[in-house]
């Protein structure tokens, strides 16, 4: 992080972006532009500050007077600046400078092509071991997300449904979402559930997701279909909860049918504060779930920010259509 | 042992100077002409072999008087082996990886008091089970007033000397030590056997409950005290045609660092169409030393099912010798070897197949958890010229946790018959990141993460014990080996 925040050149060449990304890049160039100025003492604490000035403060000064527009729009949860990433093996680079900020209660898209880097970006996001990050910031909740560990990311409230999950043989479903929760409520000091009082929290979500409790006993994603997979990851954000749900190619894989269920699913959990980030090839998604942005992401970088209307156009013209300006 | 004393030679140049003739070569020396008869027995034989075999004989007079004709072939027999066997060396290819040195340089005693002193905390062992189970301490039944009320009639489950049926005692007398590839150890036990305990399954029977057989060490020497209690319990088991028994053989630790050698050997004999389920649970103290012979006949379209969990134990040696003697036959092997700390888990299996028509398949798993740990398991399967349309599998997965933790695994087909389905297959690996990662990503940390994924892997195993109850006292014992703080 402390790295990162050196970067001046790089977080200012972003306003170079500006006009492109209109909409979200207001406040990250705002914050590149506080920072150089304060980031020569303490790093680490100073990056907190600008954080929580960013949230509170109106977009246009750095006093306190709070802004109307910001309030209405709610808290910035997750927040990604100029984050570049190689691949830990190889070292080549797939994020080349992706600019971010999500908002509570907010539905992002980002779409792109094969190798555009997008799921390299929610891995990332949940500290993937494949991946190494080189620069950027990314802030979570107002922390410093890049210096968490994996499971601290999921216990601080960011979840990621994987686009192809692991299958885990010997281990049932039911004791791998018991030990989750546990996790969680030993996060929260709270004594672990037992079996039983378990199962008594778990039947009403199971049913918010449609799922049947025979899934239960089965182990972790072992012989699952491409559907079931995707189903299960949603059960574990249903069991879970997350602030911030990154979706992962939920679509890929599922047919009509399936998909509704899906995304319906994934409907039924939103409220009015948490957020959820999809990453996805095609345009049918957003027609259940609606964004309130849609990211377009080329070579490594966010090229183009709008709303739906990108999607369509999207659909209609391929990429093609759509110039990174 | 090979190793200690011969193949290093740091070890022989530092001893020369300060020790000019050592302890060893004059205690050998000794016992060649004083403890044994003949001078042509004493070229063939090896002296400390010899002086373990009369030491064991000697405390088998004492405590048996009357002895049926049955014990004597098994000691006759036995003896008469023992004069052509010397203890291995890492270079006999069955011990090439097994060091048993440590029991060959400790003070080796049989078992001065086979029947406990203290019996009422071993009556509590055998109360924890609602099964029909035998408690066996030091080779001897303690508790065969016990009710069988489980078994039905025509049945028997007890010590050799309180059979009295005619019929029983001919057939214990043409199945016991009918065996003769066996090992040194295979011997020793059969010198050493107190008694025979006897399980028999009449034609047509079927033992709808498991029998339990708890095996329990009551003497033991303490760590660094050089003193190793021998014991060699000894079990016949005799399922006539059709006849159906499910058995649990269950090692009980005791005290938990205590040392004692448990030596033991089961012989199983399957009619035609019968069907054996055995359990074999060996969790003894992690300083024993535990060597095991199991040894099967299968007649014709018989079945044997075998499940082992073996984590208990400094040393814990497993030798399987199946043998097919009909047709048609199905056997199933499952094993699960885990060392959590300095240990070797070893399993020699050998089926050999002379008939046609027999399946077999054969699991075995095992983690090594710690950095000077070791498993090791040779599987043998041997297809002869009559063993035409055999279906064989054999599978053998490894778990290496630490560095430098060892597994030595040779899974091996010798096939002479032209016509058969056979495979084998061998994986070593350490827990894959990718499921590790998969729980942090769910917030649960890397150390729950890893015994979780641990028990998984044993679980394809575990699960094939025979009832819910046995399934989970093991899968705890594996909780608490691997997670000791919240024992």
């Amino acid at each position: 992080m402390a790295a990162s925040l050196l970067q001046t050149p790089f977080s200012l060449s972003c306003l170079s972006n500006l006009p492109s990304n209109s909409l979200i890049f207001t406040n990250s160039t705002l914050l590149s532009l506080h920072l150089p100025s304060r980031t020569t003492t303490r790093p680490n604490r100073l990056s907190l500050k600008a954080n929580v000035s960013l949230t509170n403060n109106s977009p246009l000064t750095t006093t306190s007077t709070s802004g109307l527009s910001d309030n209405e729009k709610g808290k910035v949860l997750l927040e990604v600046k100029d984050l570049t990433a190689v691949i830990a093996e190889s070292k080549q680079q797939i994020l080349k400078g992706v600019n971010l900020v999500v908002r509570e209660g907010e539905v992002h898209a980002i779409m792109g092509k094969n190798g555009s880097g997008k799921s390299t970006f929610s891995k990332v996001l949940v500290g993937h071991p494949d991946y190494e990050v080189t620069g950027g910031s990314v802030m979570f909740k107002g922390e410093n997300l890049l210096e968490m560990a994996p499971e601290e990311r999921s216990l601080a409230g960011l979840f990621m449904s994987f686009q192809s999950p692991v299958e885990i043989p010997g281990v049932s479903n039911i004791s791998f979402l018991q030990m989750a929760v546990n996790a969680r409520r030993e996060k929260l000091g709270l004594p672990p559930f037992d079996t039983l009082q378990f199962y008594g929290f778990l039947s009403p979500k199971l049913a918010a997701v449609k799922m049947d409790a025979g899934f239960l006993d089965r182990n972790v994603n072992e012989g699952f279909s491409g559907g079931e997979k995707k189903r299960n990851e949603i059960l574990q954000l249903a069991v879970l909860g997350a602030d911030m749900a990154i979706l992962d190619e939920i679509d890929s894989g599922l047919d009509v049918d399936a998909l509704q269920d899906v995304a319906q699913a994934v409907v039924g959990l939103l409220t009015p504060t948490n957020s959820v980030l999809m990453v996805t090839h095609y345009q049918r998604l957003l027609d259940y779930i609606n964004p309130k942005y849609v990211h377009i992401m080329e070579d490594g970088i966010i090229v183009k920010t709008g709303d739906i209307s990108i999607a369509k156009q999207l659909e209609e013209g391929g990429y093609k259509s759509i110039s990174p300006a | 042992m090979a190793s200690s004393t011969f193949s290093s030679p740091f070890h022989l140049h530092r001893l020369t100077p300060t020790s000019p003739s050592t302890p060893k070569t004059r205690t050998k020396l000794n016992l060649r002409h004083t403890s044994t008869p003949t001078l042509l027995r004493a070229t063939l034989s090896d002296p400390l072999v010899l002086q373990i075999a009369e030491t064991l004989e000697d405390s088998i007079s004492t405590l048996s008087s009357s002895s049926s004709p049955t014990l004597q072939k098994l000691r006759d027999t036995s003896s008469e082996s023992l004069l052509t066997m010397s203890w291995p060396t890492r270079k006999d290819e069955q011990f090439r990886f097994t060091d048993t040195s440590f029991i060959k340089h400790s003070q080796i005693h049989p078992v001065s008091n086979p029947i406990p002193t203290s019996k009422s905390d071993l009556v509590a062992l055998s109360a924890d089970t609602q099964f029909p189970n035998l408690l066996i301490v030091d080779g001897v039944i303690v508790n065969c007033l016990s009710p069988f009320g489980g078994l039905p009639g025509g049945v028997f489950v007890g010590p050799l000397s309180s059979v009295s049926s005619e019929v029983i005692s001919k057939r214990v007398l043409e199945f016991v030590s009918e065996f003769h590839d066996g090992d040194l150890f295979w011997s020793l036990n059969g010198v050493g056997a107190p008694e025979v305990t006897v399980v028999y399954v009449p034609e047509g029977c079927r033992v709808e409950e498991s029998l339990y057989l708890r095996f329990y060490s009551s003497e033991n020497g303490d760590v660094g005290s050089n003193y190793l209690p021998m014991s060699n319990p000894r079990v016949l088991v005799v399922v006539e045609k059709g006849g159906e028994i499910g058995i649990v053989e269950e090692y009980l630790s005791g005290d938990e660092d205590k040392c004692y050698w448990t030596n033991s050997a089961m012989e199983i004999s399957i009619g035609e169409g019968g069907k054996v389920s055995h359990s074999y649970i060996q969790q003894q103290s992690v300083n024993a030393a535990h060597i095991k012979w199991t040894y099967v006949r299968q007649e014709s379209s018989s079945t044997y099912e075998h499940v082992e969990v073996s984590t208990g134990g400094k040393l814990g040696r497993h030798n399987l010798h199946v043998q097919q003697v009909g047709p048609d036959t199905v056997t199933e092997m499952s094993t699960f070897h885990l060392c959590v700390h300095d240990q070797t888990q070893d399993l020699h299996s050998k089926l050999v197949l002379d008939h046609p028509r027999g399946s077999s398949k054969q699991l075995h798993k095992c983690i090594v958890a710690h950095s000077s740990g070791q498993a090791v398991f040779d599987g043998n399967v041997k297809v002869n010229r009559y063993a035409q349309k055999t279906d064989a599998g054999q599978l053998t997965r490894s778990l290496l946790l630490e560095p430098r933790a060892t597994v030595n695994v040779k899974p091996n087909l010798q096939i002479i018959a032209d016509d058969v389905k056979c495979s084998h297959g061998a994986s070593i690996s350490d827990l894959e990141e990718d499921q590790i990662f998969y729980f942090s990503a769910r917030g649960i940390d890397s150390n729950t993460a890893r015994r979780a994924l641990i028990l998984s892997f044993g679980a394809e195993v575990i699960a094939r014990l025979p009832s819910d109850s046995l399934r989970k006292q093991v899968q705890n014992h594996i909780k608490g080996l691997l997670n000791p703080a919240s024992k």
